[in-house]
């Protein structure tokens, strides 16, 4: 069935018509069942409100859901929970389009035709349960146990993730994998710092931000959480507010907001912080106390073999003055000098960097010189500055017994393992685990499951990913909708909606405070759908007992409880009502005064429970080693973490030699030579085709990682900044164009080396000459008839590309041109 | 005759002395946090730096006064606040009894809550105080009792307090054979030295108490049986000091060391007179001197006449007429004065129409000081049907 846009606006009934609708005999557009329209028809319309976690994406706001006779009708932001405070994005309140989607999957489907053929039947959860316990066991009890393989799709930090990886490990295999990593994405904070999470940004404290293609009002991890903050920012007066510079090649909506926008070249952020670094050393704007006490590698140095090293600021001095900065960057000089003056004049000033400047060839090296910026000012730990948060003190899951089958195979080498020299940081590399299982390296993959994540909408090359779906003999999907990926499973056990089930959340990356969400059912589950944890829980008493006393629990529920139950027993923090302001709670805190006091754990968990979590925004004291876990105990401009593991794939590659460097630093995709690869510099984007005009794509708001896209209200507001629906379009500046004889809203074809496709030109200044972005979201094969067919993917267009140390995806090294479309 | 007379005058004397308590005492006195956002009074007053800079910061340390002090602090500055609301676009707030309550209660209560130590204070103080005679810190120190620096939990200062209570009788019995004096403590004290005990111990693992729920205290103070040695309303002489007359601009860590001071003395008596020593476990002791903080938070009954006067003098009586002709109800008829919280709920309700008025006539705001609130609270309460 396709719906157009015009059918959907007669539909439209704001999210509380879920409900009016089924009962108007829409149900082909929201499916609201049966027992639900009669209890909606003749119940005595009590109104309740429950307080969960938004499950729409990964940001992990607070929500509370007003229902009528237990109906969930309405959806606003918890205003007690300190991650959102009442806020929520469009998508939040889409999370009833998702519950009563036409398109969920109402029980376990078996495929029966092949790959991709969308012919499916139903199986009971009893005989799907078999299948994939008998396929574990016999593979358990061959020594194989190692060819199960699992993907969480999931990017969040929380129960979940911990779950999936003790059943893995007692299983017996070392391939749980969680994408996209978040890990991958701290790998320049523990190159310098030695610290393996994602830092949080004080900006309430700073006078001044510097931003490096971080579009935090939109895409960063948590929108909302940043919003809140820029909002309070923003509510001053002109002369004392905080102001903001925006470095981006496109006018995202953070740029959109701040006091200055710097259009860049793609792929440049590098050398523009490196000309940053160069004013504030040569104007002595630094904080030179920081740098001599805490830092290594600023200056030269000689090892303990005698051998001399290039320092950070030669380096800098040497070829990131602004004149050379301008050339690469197109930033003019003289801009680079005042931001350079500013940042260094209003202090507290802090810097941070995102996704434009992360998701390239050269990320890694672009974020360590964005934050060895915040080094040279001395804002690590510091108000107005970066810091760690602190882990949230839930108990951990029972230590595992490992049997003989669980041991041997967590002692095989990992399937995403990269085979050549690539990928010698990254916690997981997609484009490894591809190619590996294509090539049956370092040995088959014969069950996989998949958690959530679209693979093949969301990744790069996925085209490659859909044949080695082909190769594994059992796949097994979690998702509520069928999508490209579920389309090759061969099991689909298809998951309740964040609506319907019990999870656990906690720090979501870049908050700044510690925090546990939990996400409970506001309603029962409105088809033969189960929690996926609680199958997981399933299959480990099924496959058997080694693997089912790791997970001791008879459902997820009790799992959360009994991790929740270290909170309450470790008296720190309180339940989010009691201390939404944090200054309140730091203020009884410092007296030595807990806020809640509570009788029992019961007592504990009913208002964590009824109120929708616990935070702490009270960092622990940290000694310097906490701070710097480097093996200086320093900041490390040098980094000795990169030094090591370069060396040991030098190593690998036949031993330390010049040629071997060589060798694998080409393999890096690693151009520079000598001291300057293990200091934060620019690298060179290398783009081969020959194209005029640099792509780049974005997350919106509406639609952040695709999922969304089967959600009718989000596909109406999914262009709202441009005034497109249900469609795709590109951003031209107008002189590009001129250049190339297109008007505003002309159809063109964006094309590149591996396809094109048709979108709507959007001609605006708010881009950068020689710059084509079209957002990400749309463009689905599969996914129900909101979504299929609609729109444009720009991944498609895109290159294999990726950072070779982290393996994120290199989204903006891809060329195009374009041309007017008849 | 004369006897029955004296016996007269006694029990109506401590009969208006002994009324029975007419604010309730709360169970959790920092409920009214959620009014003082909710109502918008943190756009101008901050707590803890958190908060509007207009009005002061009401979690610096300054006792701000009981019941009726606070009202007329507040009724005091109406016209100003008026003012802001105006200016900022505010509404202004109106107030329902129980959140007036909880609002005083919680305004009441920020200075039991105590300051932050200081750690280079706490650290001279250990040494001072001869703590480390007997207890190690960082390497230094006795033998004979607990290592601080090996404390498995960072203790907040209260739980300090309490350990150190619960454990006096011991300590002071082995202090006197080695003849050490028992330490005393004032001001911020306790919790200087725990904020060095706590930089010194860097435990990640941390162990702190509730604020205090009076209502409870209330409870363990008679359980405990303090009240046979403590009076606990005006003229009630025991052997003990009468806890109503404490001299409330103190923390609950400064009561506590007042506490610690008085028990070499009080631990002879109970010696002598054969009464057990009362130990405090989990929040017990917090919650006992939360219920003598409370003691003082109700005033002490005023003068209706001098009331009346008040009534007269400050222009009520031009506006609440009698037979309400006036502009404002006639009080003298009210049925809504029945307590100092609702007097107070319904002055804050009504000073915009009240101001206006009054500018409208050319007059002045009618100030209040303490005595001239609690004698019109009296009249009022007197008048009220």
């Amino acid at each position: 069935m396709e719906i157009q846009r015009r059918d959907f606006l007669k539909l439209l009934g704001g999210a509380s018509g879920a409900i009016a609708l089924g009962l108007y005999g829409c149900r082909n557009s929201i499916d609201v069942p049966e027992r639900l329209i009669e209890l909606a028809k003749r119940g005595p319309g009590i109104e309740s409100w429950k307080n969960t976690i938004c499950g729409q994406c990964p940001a992990g706001c607070g929500v509370s859901v007003r229902m009528i006779d237990g109906i969930p009708v309405y959806i606003k932001g918890n205003p007690n929970y300190p991650v959102n405070r009442g806020g929520m994005c469009p998508s939040g309140h889409s999370a009833l389009e998702m519950l009563f989607n036409p398109d969920r999957i109402k029980n376990p489907q078996k495929r029966i035709g092949v790959e991709g053929s969308r012919k499916w039947e139903k199986i009971s959860w009893d005989n799907s349960l078999k299948i994939v316990s008998d396929k574990m066991k016999e593979l358990r009890n061959s020594g194989l146990a190692h060819q199960v393989a699992f993907l969480n799709g999931n990017a969040q930090n929380g129960l979940m993730d911990k779950h999936f990886a003790q059943f893995m490990n007692a299983y017996g295999s070392p391939n749980y994998y969680s994408f996209p990593s978040i890990k991958n994405q701290t790998v320049p904070y523990n190159l310098l710092q030695g610290v393996e999470q994602i830092p949080a940004y004080d900006l309430l404290n700073a006078k001044y931000i510097l931003s490096f293609g971080s579009n935090f009002l939109e895409e960063g991890y948590s929108p909302i959480y940043y919003t809140k903050i820029y909002s309070q920012l923003r509510d001053q007066s002109v002369e004392r507010r905080t102001r903001l510079v925006q470095i981006d090649s496109r006018m995202s909506l953070t740029a959109a907001n701040a006091d200055r926008w710097v259009p860049i070249k793609p792929g440049t952020y590098a050398a523009l912080a490196l000309g940053v670094a160069y004013v504030l050393i040569r104007e002595e704007l630094y904080n030179k106390n920081f740098v001599q006490t805490s830092t290594f590698g600023f200056n030269d140095w000689t090892d303990s073999r005698g051998k001399s090293h290039i320092g950070f600021m030669k380096n800098v001095i040497n070829n990131y003055y602004p004149e050379e900065v301008s050339k690469i960057t197109g930033v003019p000089a003289e801009t680079i000098l005042q931001i350079a003056r500013d940042l260094g004049n209003n202090k507290p000033s802090v810097v941070l960097g995102g996704q434009g400047a992360e998701d390239n060839t050269n990320g890694t090296f672009t974020q360590m010189a964005i934050y060895s910026l915040n080094a040279l000012l001395g804002n690590i730990e510091k108000e107005g500055g970066v810091y760690f948060v602190d882990v949230p003190p839930l108990a951990e899951l029972p230590s595992i017994v490992y049997d003989e089958a669980a041991r041997s195979g967590l002692e095989k080498t990992k399937v995403a393992e990269s085979n050549d020299y690539t990928y010698p940081l990254a916690d997981f590399s997609f484009d490894a685990f591809t190619k590996n299982i294509l090539n049956d390296k370092p040995y088959p993959v014969s069950v996989l499951f998949i958690y959530k994540g679209n693979p093949l909408f969301q990744t790069l090359n996925h085209h490659e990913f859909a044949e080695a779906l082909k190769k594994i003999p059992l796949v097994v999907s979690f998702d509520s909708c069928i999508n490209e990926t579920s389309e090759y499973a061969d099991l689909i056990l298809p998951d309740h909606t964040s609506l319907e089930k019990w999870d656990a959340f906690s720090n979501v990356p870049s908050v700044g405070f510690t925090h546990v969400g939990i996400q409970q059912p506001v309603i029962n589950p409105l088809y033969d759908t189960k929690n996926t944890a609680d199958v997981i829980l399933k299959l480990s008493s099924m496959i058997g007992q080694s693997v089912a006393n790791a997970l001791p629990f008879d459902t997820y529920e009790k799992e959360i409880r009994f991790s929740v139950e270290k909170l309450y027993t470790s008296g720190e923090g309180a339940i989010v009502t009691e201390g939404v302001k944090g200054a309140w709670l730091e203020y009884l805190q410092q007296r030595g005064w807990q806020i809640g006091r509570y009788n029992s754990f019961d007592e504990f968990w009913k208002l964590i429970t009824e109120n929708g979590g616990w935070w702490n925004p009270i960092r622990k004291q940290k000694k310097v080693e906490d701070l710097f876990k480097t093996s200086s105990g320093k900041f490390e401009f040098y980094s000795k973490n990169l030094e090591e593991a370069i060396n040991n794939v030098v190593r690998k590659a036949g031993g330390e030699s010049s040629e071997n460097m060589k060798k694998v630093l080409q393999a890096l995709n690693i151009h520079t030579e000598g001291d300057a690869v293990f200091l934060p510099h620019y690298e060179v984007v290398s783009i081969e085709e020959n194209m005029p005009l640099y792509l780049v794509t974005y997350n919106l708001l509406t639609n952040r990682d695709g999922n969304s896209s089967n959600q009718p209200m989000m596909q109406e507001l999914f262009g709202y900044t441009v005034h497109e629906h249900w469609n795709t379009w590109a951003e031209i500046n107008p002189v590009t164009a001129k250049a190339n004889g297109i008007s505003d809203k002309n159809l063109i074809w964006v094309e590149s080396p591996l396809g094109s496709i048709k979108v709507t030109a959007r001609v605006n200044p708010g881009i950068m000459p020689g710059v084509v972005s079209v957002p990400f979201g749309m463009g689905h094969t599969s996914y129900g008839r909101y979504a299929k067919g609609i729109g444009s993917n720009p991944v498609s267009l895109m290159k294999n590309k990726y950072d070779k140390l982290n393996g994120i995806p290199a989204l903006q090294a891809t060329k195009v041109k374009i041309s007017l479309a008849n | 005759m004369k006897t029955a007379l004296k016996t007269f005058l006694v029990i109506i004397i401590t009969s208006s002395l002994f009324q029975a308590q007419e604010l309730k005492l709360p169970s959790n006195p920092l409920k009214g946090r959620i009014v003082f956002e909710e109502k918008g009074c943190i756009v101008c007053h901050s707590l803890n730096g958190y908060g509007g800079k207009i009005g002061p910061d009401l979690s610096r340390q300054k006792y701000y006064g009981s019941f009726l002090q606070l009202g007329s602090v507040i009724w005091n500055h109406i016209p100003s606040m008026n003012r802001k609301f105006r200016e900022l676009k505010m509404e202004r707030p109106q107030f329902s009894e129980s959140e007036m309550l909880d609002l005083v209660d919680f305004i009441y209560f920020l200075r039991f809550l105590g300051e932050p130590g200081s750690v280079a204070n706490g650290q001279k103080l250990l040494s001072a105080k001869g703590c480390k005679s007997c207890h190690k810190i960082a390497g230094k120190g006795g033998s004979l009792a607990p290592d601080f620096t090996v404390l498995n939990k960072y203790s907040s200062p209260m739980y300090l307090a309490q350990a150190l209570w619960n454990h006096g009788p011991l300590m002071q019995k082995k202090l006197a054979e080695l003849k050490i004096t028992v330490p005393q403590f004032s001001g911020k004290e306790i919790s200087d030295i725990t904020a060095y005990i706590r930089q010194a111990t860097l435990s990640s693992a941390e162990f702190r108490l509730s604020p205090g729920n009076p209502s409870k205290g209330k409870f363990i103070f008679q359980q405990k049986s303090c009240g046979k040695c403590h009076g606990v309303t005006f003229g009630e002489e025991k052997m003990g000091p009468n806890l109503s007359k404490l001299n409330l601009n103190s923390s609950v860590t400064e009561i506590a060391g007042q506490m610690w001071n008085h028990s070499p003395r009080m631990i002879k008596y109970m010696k002598d007179n054969s009464i057990s020593y009362p130990i405090f476990k989990e929040n017990e002791m917090v919650d006992v001197i939360s219920y003598i903080y409370f003691l003082g938070f109700e005033d002490k009954p005023g003068n209706r006449r001098f009331g009346e006067n008040v009534y007269i003098e400050k222009g009520c009586s031009s506006c609440h007429e009698s037979g309400g002709k006036g502009v404002g109800p006639d009080l003298s008829s009210s049925s809504h004065l029945k307590s100092g919280v609702q007097i107070l709920q319904r002055m804050w309700n009504h000073a915009s129409k009240m101001e206006d008025l009054l500018l409208i006539q050319n007059d002045e705001w009618p100030t209040l000081t303490l005595d001239e609130m609690s004698n019109l609270y009296a009249y009022l309460k007197s008048k009220n049907k």
